[in-house]
């Protein structure tokens, strides 16, 4: 099907509707100024950086078939190192025998190392096992994680740590939200660029078939359980940088970020917005945080003012409904029957 | 060794509550092939249950007897409407219908009740102590739950021993087809054993509810780690959770209780203490990391 | 001595107490086409599983070309030429026809760490998995998804993965298996023409397919191999008769 529509070469939906959405990413600061809504550029930060999680649980579950349900662990992870690091350098005391620091570079580049490493160990201990197990492992590890930094009491405990400001990266300010909010862009275009490449490749085939035949895989040779377990350490890394952008966002880091209910958003995330097309966890997550921002409002307006605090009492339901009868996603719905790679 | 063996009490103690609750979910994956996220909801409606007629009644009793249909009702309304629709489904559909459910639940629970905690107390009769080994009072209500836990392992191990649904189970049948071979109808057996395994866990937040705070959320830890225990004992095996239970409940409480001072004795006071508190939190994490290097299928693998 | 390009000694499986493999002794000629039959519950599928390294034996030894494989993991056989078909059709159902059999070429290319370059604009998976599927005569299918193939087509795509792997011996587990005649006929074509190529341990029940393309047959019952022979002497073996096609005593 991929060569077909590539010989083509034709202007197909589903490369409208990427372009479409690319287009409005891009010139979503402009669009934010003209409503005169400026605070939308920072909650779409937001969206993108949830994007990038996303998209990287989408690589394991949606091509891997690895039901993890714990991927925030390396999305809290890369934010721990990001805010610990910040920490000792306000503090000018060392962690482990290193300096702290605020230099994007190394932080960011620490950020994705120890969520590689975190996610590598995770990976090699879940992946001996498959189906429940392995969600219910996944799941139970991530939730180590969060007692561990709840009981971290030099980094803040249960509430969390506070960042003295965002990262230094090049001199370039990225307290400025329009300049953050380019470098989210570029970074999960870069990201989703990579991702897209790597699914294609000889890797992301042998991927692809482990998730539709395991036992196929195994019978023409291929060591199904390294393929998995580099595919589970490169979502790791890639949430690991979210997580890292995130603590920059917020500019503040706590163990909510390794919440189990944070894997499940993720996860809600990818569903919603079509899994397996890499492009859909990036409608997922407009359309999520947004009804997440929206819908209290909307309650709100229409006088049901008891919901307004109680949207997840209408969402969880929705999702039901999602699953049951409504699998291909929302980016399905818009991009038709290409949407989802074989 | 007096405190240790204390200790060892309340370890048993917890792993009777993580029993109940694995039980109810780990038959439910035996015999249905469902994994159901909103067992912990099952776990907080018998607390809120229990917890409110409890404090209209003035009787704890009927409070925790009034929790049992209340929550088997509600067990066989979710499975009436969602679960039977996700048998046929991937974990991940369940996965998901499941925890939308718990986002359900909570915020229905707290529309009613609202977020702060509420209180339950012992009842008179059971808010004393007792020395069941000499020179350790130990309170009469946790003795009462651990014998309460002895009699649901009883009751499951007769069920599952002697009757022909029990049978089904021994004998890993996980297909809808065999339990067909009994001959009734089988959406409304699985109506009633989702019911069935509903009550253990609403059994298990009545009992809960006096001796930590009754709240939304409530459900979800003590579920993480009824996964834990499911794991280590193995997926559909009544017998593995019932050892995952105890194991997990005695590792933790010992890590907890001992793992701070034993550190003491090798390093600097703060650090131990420090280092001490996360290691005891992830005692049952690592608990988990062995047995899966061990035996990936956990310590008693169900057929099938 | 022959050049057995297989060879099993003594190999033995039980399940609780009964035995599924049994003593059982088993030598393939490179070059041969050996068929292995027998009734149902034989054990002929837990041999392959065996052989292809899906069960560890409880006892006995697997040579392969002078390699003890007997524990080697099954996704290594393939490497040393080892290649299997499976009984049910086993392929990548999201895939079409052409991916699966170049995922069967990658296989063989060394390893997938790869990260970027697109699989399915490489030539040197692409043109030799279609020279493949123009073998087992699925070339006209070759951009289909495989969930859209018929039965029959899927066996033969099973077979073309299975050659994509260049293997010396392969193992066909039933490949006939839910066929009808004029498949069957076709796939007895395909596999003649590659005699003589590919050393083939074939089991299938069909036994016109295996008269017509078996130089050697192995009769097991009970989890023993009870007669090794060309085909007129099996017919021709009073233990066969009696133990496999029913025929109470003649003598």
């Amino acid at each position: 099907m991929a060569d077909h529509s590539h010989r083509m070469g034709a202007i197909t939906r589903k490369t409208a509707v990427l372009a479409f959405g690319f287009v409005l990413l891009a010139a979503l600061p402009g669009i934010a100024h003209l409503m005169d809504e400026p605070f939308l550029v920072s909650t779409f930060s937001r969206v993108l950086i949830y994007a990038m999680a996303a998209v990287s649980l989408d690589l394991i579950l949606g091509y891997g078939g690895m039901v993890s349900f714990g991927h925030a662990a390396f999305f809290g992870v890369g934010a721990y190192v990001v805010g610990i690091l910040a920490h000792h350098a306000a503090e000018g005391t060392t962690v482990l025998g290193l300096a702290g620091t605020n230099l994007a570079v190394v932080s960011w580049a620490a950020a994705v190392l120890v969520s590689a490493g975190v996610a590598a160990v995770i990976g090699a201990l879940s992946l001996r096992t498959d189906g429940v197990h392995f969600i219910m492992i996944t799941l139970a590890f991530a939730q180590m994680l969060f007692f561990l930094f709840v009981s971290l009491e030099p980094y803040g405990g249960d509430d969390g740590l506070m960042m003295m400001g965002r990262n230094d990266l090049f001199g370039i300010d990225l307290s400025d939200d329009m300049t953050f909010y380019y470098l989210c862009f570029i970074a999960l275009m870069a990201f989703l660029l990579l991702t897209r490449r790597l699914v294609d490749s000889r890797f992301g085939m042998v991927i692809r078939g482990c998730k539709q035949n395991e036992r196929r895989m195994r019978a023409l040779g291929f060591p199904v359980y390294r393929y998995k377990l580099t595919a589970f350490v490169i979502a790791g890394a890639g949430a690991g940088l979210a997580g890292a952008l995130s603590a920059n966002h917020t500019e503040f880091v706590s163990p909510d970020f390794l919440h189990w209910t944070m894997s499940g958003d993720i996860m809600i995330i990818v569903i919603l917005g079509g899994i397996g097309t890499l492009y859909g966890p990036v409608v997922g997550a407009v359309v999520f945080l947004m009804l997440e921002e929206f819908l209290p409002l909307a309650f709100d307006s229409v006088g049901l003012e008891g919901l307004k605090e109680h949207w997840r009492f209408l969402f969880g339901p929705i999702l039901i409904l999602v699953v049951l009868f409504a699998r291909r996603g929302l980016f399905g719905l818009l991009a038709g029957r290409e949407a989802r790679d074989g | 060794m007096l405190l240790f063996l204390e200790q060892l009490l309340n370890g048993l103690q917890l792993g009777v509550f993580l029993f109940l609750v694995a039980a109810g979910l780990t038959l439910i994956f035996g015999i249905m092939g469902l994994i159901n996220l909103a067992h912990g909801s099952l776990y907080m409606i018998g607390a809120f249950a229990a917890a409110t007629v409890t404090n209209w009644t003035g009787s704890f009793l009927v409070g925790l007897l009034a929790a049992l249909p209340i929550t088997a009702a509600v067990g066989m309304a979710i499975e009436f409407v969602v679960m039977r629709r996700l048998y046929d489904r991937d974990h991940l559909d369940q996965v998901l219908a499941t925890f939308g459910l718990i986002l359900f639940f909570n915020e229905l629970i707290a529309m009613i009740w609202g977020r702060p905690p509420l209180f339950m107390t012992v009842p008179d009769i059971l808010n004393g102590t007792v020395e069941i080994i000499p020179g350790i009072p130990y309170p009469i209500y946790r003795v009462v739950i651990i014998g309460v836990g002895v009699l649901v392992a009883l009751v499951l191990y007769g069920v599952i021993a002697r009757t022909r649904v029990g049978m089904l189970i021994r004998a890993g049948s996980t297909h809808r087809e065999m339990v067909g071979a009994l001959g009734v109808n089988i959406r409304v057996l699985y109506t009633l054993l989702f019911g069935f395994g509903a009550i253990f866990a609403g059994l298990a937040g009545a009992m809960a509810g006096p001796l930590m705070s009754v709240q939304v959320g409530m459900g979800e830890g003590i579920l993480i780690l009824a996964f834990v225990v499911i794991v280590i004992g193995g997926i559909g095996s009544v017998r593995g959770a019932l050892v995952g239970a105890l194991l997990v409940g005695v590792v933790d409480t010992m890590g907890r209780a001992f793992l701070p001072t034993l550190l003491k004795t090798m390093l600097p006071p703060a650090e131990a203490d420090g280092i001490g508190a996360g290691l005891s939190s992830m005692a049952i994490y690592l608990l988990m990391a062995v047995v899966l290097v061990w035996k990936p299928r956990g310590l008693f693998p169900a057929h099938g | 001595m022959a050049d057995l390009i297989l060879d099993v000694r003594h190999l033995h499986k039980a399940f609780g107490a009964l035995a599924a493999t049994d003593d059982l002794n088993l030598g393939v000629e490179r070059g041969e086409v050996h068929a292995l039959i027998g009734p149902n519950g034989a054990g002929k599928t837990t041999l392959i599983a065996q052989l292809a390294g899906e069960l560890t034996p409880d006892d006995g030894t697997v040579t392969f070309d002078g390699r003890d494989i007997t524990a080697l993991p099954v996704h290594q056989r393939p490497h040393l030429g080892l290649a299997r078909s499976f009984q049910i059709t086993s392929v990548l159902m999201d895939f079409t026809s052409l991916d699966n059999v170049a995922m069967a070429v990658q296989a063989r290319a060394g390893h997938s760490f790869r990260f970027w370059r697109r699989a399915r604009a490489e030539r040197a998976l692409r043109v030799p998995a279609m020279d493949y599927l123009d073998r087992v005569g699925l070339g006209a299918r070759a951009h289909v998804r495989v969930s859209a193939l018929a039965h029959g087509e899927r066996r033969q795509l099973e077979l073309a993965m299975a050659l994509a792997l260049e293997p010396r011996l392969l193992l066909l587990d039933e490949p006939m298996a839910g066929m009808g005649p004029e498949e069957t006929q076709r796939m007895v074509q395909v596999l003649k023409a590659l005699k003589g190529e590919i050393t083939m341990l074939l089991v299938e029940h069909d036994m016109d397919a295996v008269f017509a393309l078996a130089d050697r047959l192995t009769v097991l019952v009970y989890g023993k191999a009870i007669a090794t022979g060309t085909p007129d002497a099996i017919r021709a073996n009073p233990d066969v008769r009696r133990a496999y096609l029913g025929e109470e005593g003649g003598a």
